[in-house]
């Protein structure tokens, strides 16, 4: 058996800053954060892109139970990327949950590979 | 061609690690072939079974050993809404003439597979990100809060609800009262959503037997069902995971019986988490976007009010194996409008409806959705 591809946005760091690495679409403009063969919206064919560091908390969460391989507790929020893809990243959950339409900014992936958000300086 | 409901059976619901999966069906099986008066399985001309984490081979293995053989089997896995999607089919190969006697049938068995939390699927991009289904629901209901201004207190509402009518359903898994301070004082699972919150894992099957309606006593008239899987949810939609979906679904089926939402006497909808019931209720047209919270606390949708929502008990209650769901609400809906829905019975109730949203794909608004109406 071999593992199985990781499916969740991919984080680089450019330019002093961290970014999901995904795609956009060359006709109609569509962000994804998540690897795709097409354009989900109009078939139309997708060139590598570039999204955050900056965003907006859309929905927030503090996870309070366990499941395989994880320790709660965890913060889980979907961030709605300036002019990109929304995510589904990790918080540290120590100050709360953040705030719907709380400014977020991107940081390094987590030890786990989870995309992660703080709230922006 | 007409379809009616002419049969309906289910197991008990609830943690039953000593039940078989055949023991389970038998009971649901036999009940929904007795209540449509069908007493040779070899005149079905097709069974389809709605599960989701049935191993491979879990409905010939386990309707053999209910004498069901030969019949075509069709197994549909569209996560919490397998059962109402079994349904769905069944009533759409009748209708379309390929079958005229077919068995819809639910199953699930949780108890051997978790403890908690269904485990999130690791090849999904959210559930690798650690996104069980608590979370989704609770995530929605931070949103709806920052949004709508919806409140704990009603959150918590639709729980004390619910329970209050499982009181009356003798199959359901939790049938003792509980107060909002119980609800909301519960173990955190997701914030908002606490335990008293969040449906229990269970163990169960349900049936019904479908064919086309010939105007006997107590057949149940299938007005429409319809049947739609999510658009593309992203960063353009302003709605919560499902509410779209949910309202698309409604409103065909609502279109295709040529029924409004104020005219419902009865629905049994997916409350798999308090905040789903708010957002289905308000996807169902029953208030507008945002009302839902008020609208349970308006009594309106409890035993006595207008339209009364899961009488059952809902997911909450009754617990929530997830395949075997959707075909428990059609047999609610069933029972309470033949008027046999003894202790939680809507007097006097026509008209029904049977809601059921399967969700944890990322990126899309809900893996399937089936919504039908039911008259009689």
């Amino acid at each position: 058996m071999s593992p199985q591809p990781d499916p969740r946005p991919r984080i680089v760091q450019e330019e002093g800053a961290c970014r999901v690495a995904g795609q956009r679409c060359v006709a109609c403009r569509h962000p994804l954060a998540y690897a795709a063969p097409r354009c989900p919206v109009c078939r139309g064919a997708l060139a590598d892109a570039r999204f955050g560091p900056d965003g907006e908390v859309f929905a927030a969460t503090i996870v309070r139970v366990p499941i395989p391989g994880r320790t709660p507790p965890w913060g889980l929020a979907y961030v709605d990327l300036d002019d990109g893809p929304r995510i589904l990243a990790h918080y540290a959950p120590e100050r709360g949950v953040l705030p719907v339409g709380a400014r977020v900014r991107l940081r390094a992936a987590s030890r786990e590979g989870d995309p992660t958000v703080a709230l922006a300086p | 061609m007409s379809v009616a409901v002419h049969g309906v059976g289910t197991s008990l619901f609830g943690k039953q690690p000593d039940e078989t999966l055949v023991g389970l069906a038998h009971r649901a099986v036999s009940e929904a072939l007795a209540d449509a008066g069908v007493d040779d399985p070899d005149a079905l001309d097709a069974v389809y079974v709605g599960t989701v984490f049935g191993a491979p081979g879990v409905a010939p293995r386990v309707l053999h050993a209910l004498g069901i053989t030969r019949a075509p089997i069709l197994c549909v896995e569209n996560a919490c809404a397998s059962g109402t999607s079994a349904y769905h089919e069944a009533h759409e190969a009748i209708r379309s003439g390929r079958f005229e006697r077919v068995l819809a049938l639910g199953l699930e068995q949780m108890t051997a597979l978790f403890d908690g939390a269904i485990h999130p699927e690791a090849s999904d991009p959210e559930g690798r990100s650690g996104l069980a289904l608590p979370s989704l629901y609770a995530l929605a209901a931070s949103r709806h809060m920052a949004v709508y201004g919806t409140t704990p207190q009603q959150l918590a509402a639709v729980a004390v609800k619910n329970r209050r009518h499982a009181g009356g359903n003798p199959r359901a898994q939790r049938r003792t009262p509980v107060s909002l301070e119980e609800v909301l004082a519960s173990r955190p699972i997701a914030d908002p959503l606490t335990l008293l919150q969040c449906c229990p894992i269970a163990d169960g099957a349900a049936a019904a037997l479908l064919a086309p309606a010939r105007g006997g006593s107590r057949e149940v008239r299938v007005r429409s069902s319809a049947l739609r899987s999510g658009g593309l949810w992203d960063h353009r939609s302003p709605h919560v995971f499902g509410f779209e979906l949910a309202r698309d679904t409604a409103r065909l089926a609502c279109e295709r019986a040529g029924v409004a939402p104020r005219e419902l006497d009865v629905l049994e909808v997916h409350d798999a988490f308090t905040i789903g019931e708010i957002v289905t209720t308000e996807a169902l047209g029953l208030c507008a976007p945002g009302e839902g919270g008020g609208l349970v606390e308006s009594g309106r949708t409890s035993l006595g009010g207008r339209q009364p929502v899961n009488p059952s008990g809902g997911l909450l209650s009754r617990g929530h194996p997830l395949g075997a769901t959707g075909l428990a609400q059609i047999a609610e809906i069933v029972w309470q409008l033949r008027g046999e829905a003894a202790g939680r019975q809507v007097e006097g109730a026509r008209l029904g409806l049977v809601e059921t949203l399967g969700g944890g794909v990322a990126g899309i608004d809900g893996n399937a959705c089936v919504v039908t109406v039911l008259e009689r």
